[in-house]
């Protein structure tokens, strides 16, 4: 077999061009859902990589000021289930900062049990935020993104909406329609250079740890460990690793992934999304 | 654990196949980029310029396969990472696939997988590490006309992947795929349906992808898809949702 070896014109390891280090400059994303676990992960990775965060929570007050001054960010309080809330939030930030052209729809709330004994607005509580919660974000930053005349959205749905889960079926329901809304979306606003994919994170390492730990009566490290043995990589996810992925698929240099749901569960759930 | 991906100190070596066009030498280019030596092998002679080492042999030959990666941990040491982008694709109707041509298309796209994972994976399991990305297709997922052998053989990439992640993901290793759509590479021919302006108004992104974006992915799973294993990646312009 023939070979040769050319002179070396790679460049140093660790030192690739300004530009493709930090590719959200210039960009205005919203993440909602920001002060903590994986939003806040997201809204850090963004602002790391040049973008300016509107950092979401239900509330506003010193969390969010902290979780928005962390990032180098604004304060973005709506509760994504009301939707004048989220309108009169999305027509401040216009003023505020301009309109938003990545956005990421994180929000979400969690309650599991029976389906015959989930309490009936609990559940719907479930959907209402993050399904429909996520819907009315998506309206309303549209026109934005339209005006910019580009757009990147990432809804952030769940290994349980790929695979459902017993005692989840409002989560994993209001999950799945995630992922169904963003293949209809993908298919619907790319021809206007919008482009809508999601992330499917399998266990990580956030507060909701402490919850399920709690419910099963472990400590959070024995939960660690309990969730860690059904995984193929031996080890729940990190938020920064669910944050890289989404700051793949909101990069405007890449305009080929349109509706799809990039799994993030080290080897857990074994489907098509 | 000698794994490159814990010695910072160590440049990390990505053994590319199918280097000499389209998405291999895009792949190359990204991953140089990037910082990574790349050992590229190639049917063809490649032109090198992101390759730290050029090897010419055929991906659906054992023994060719594990001379190159002979000679590559020869040269560069230790290949952290494979990405199997070497392919082959004739448009033929299914009545009049030839046995000949299944094999072929097995061989290369199925075996150019497998050779290189065989002869790279004691290496990666004795590190305790590695990163593979095997290139596939939307018509693994989807289907098309005039392509049975072609998707049949890229599903086989799929299930390959799905399998070996689960197998090797104790040992640290992480299998991968990425399956583009039609992309802009001399693998889609001039006459191409794939670039008549009808179909492309069918795509929701209505263009065809670009082998520096296949790149972006490929380069993703290796460098910050730290938690993904047995994942399909699809930039494939909304073709198959």
């Amino acid at each position: 077999m023939p070979t040769r070896t050319p002179p070396a014109v790679n460049p140093p390891a660790g030192a690739p061009p300004t530009e493709s280090k930090r590719p959200h400059v210039g960009t205005r994303a919203l993440v909602t859902g920001a002060v903590q676990g994986i939003g806040r992960a997201i809204a850090a990775r963004l602002a790391a990589d040049g973008a300016l965060v509107a950092v979401n929570d239900r509330v506003p007050g010193p969390r969010l000021d902290e979780a928005a001054a962390a990032v180098g960010g604004v304060c973005a309080p709506a509760d994504v289930s009301d939707r004048a809330q989220v309108h009169s939030l999305v027509a401040r930030l216009g003023e505020k900062i301009g309109d938003i052209d990545v956005l990421v729809c994180n929000a979400a709330y969690m309650t599991m049990g029976d389906l015959a004994t989930h309490d009936e607005d609990d559940w719907w509580k479930v959907v209402d935020t993050n399904l429909t919660g996520t819907f009315h974000v998506i309206q309303a930053v549209l026109p934005g993104m339209r005006r910019r005349g580009r757009g990147r959205i990432v809804v952030v749905s769940s290994e349980w909406g790929v695979t459902g889960w017993p005692g989840a079926t409002a989560y994993a329901a209001s999950k799945a329609g995630l992922i169904s809304l963003t293949k209809s979306l993908g298919r619907e606003l790319a021809p206007q250079g919008i482009l809508v994919n999601a992330v499917a994170p399998g266990v990580t390492d956030t507060p909701q740890l402490r919850v399920d730990a709690e419910a099963a009566g472990l400590s959070l490290d024995e939960m660690r460990r309990s969730y860690a043995a059904g995984i193929p990589l031996g080890r729940i996810g990190r938020p920064e690793e669910i944050a890289a992925a989404v700051a793949f698929l909101t990069d405007f240099r890449i305009g080929s992934l349109a509706g799809q749901t990039l799994q993030i569960n080290g080897g857990t759930s074994r489907c098509r999304a | 654990m000698r794994s490159a991906f814990l010695e910072p100190s160590r440049r990390r070596t990505a053994l590319v196949t199918g280097v000499a066009s389209g998405i291999g030498a895009a792949c190359a280019a990204t991953l140089a980029q990037a910082g990574w030596l790349v050992a590229g092998l190639d049917l063809h002679n490649s032109s090198g310029e992101s390759t730290a080492l050029a090897l010419t042999g055929d991906v659906s030959d054992p023994a060719s396969v594990r001379e190159a990666v002979r000679l590559t941990e020869s040269r560069l040491g230790p290949v952290d990472a494979l990405v199997t982008a070497a392919g082959h694709y004739e448009a033929t109707a299914v009545d009049d696939i030839t046995p000949e041509q299944w094999t072929r298309m097995l061989r290369v796209h199925l075996g150019g997988l497998v050779n290189p994972v065989r002869a790279l994976l004691p290496g990666m399991t004795e590190r305790g590490g590695g990163s593979i990305v095997a290139i596939t297709s939307e018509l693994a997922i989807g289907g098309g006309d005039d392509g049975a052998h072609y998707a049949a053989a890229k599903g086989a990439v799929i299930g390959t992947v799905r399998s070996l992640a689960a197998e090797t993901a104790a040992r640290g290793i992480r299998v991968n795929a990425v399956a583009p759509g039609p992309t802009d590479t001399p693998l889609l021919a001039p006459d191409s349906p794939w670039r008549a302006p009808a179909y492309l108004e069918t795509l929701p992104a209505r263009r065809l992808a670009r082998a520096e974006e296949i790149a972006s992915c490929v380069l993703f799973l290796l460098d910050e898809g730290t938690f993904c294993t047995g994942e399909v990646l699809s930039p494939n312009s909304g073709a198959v949702i």
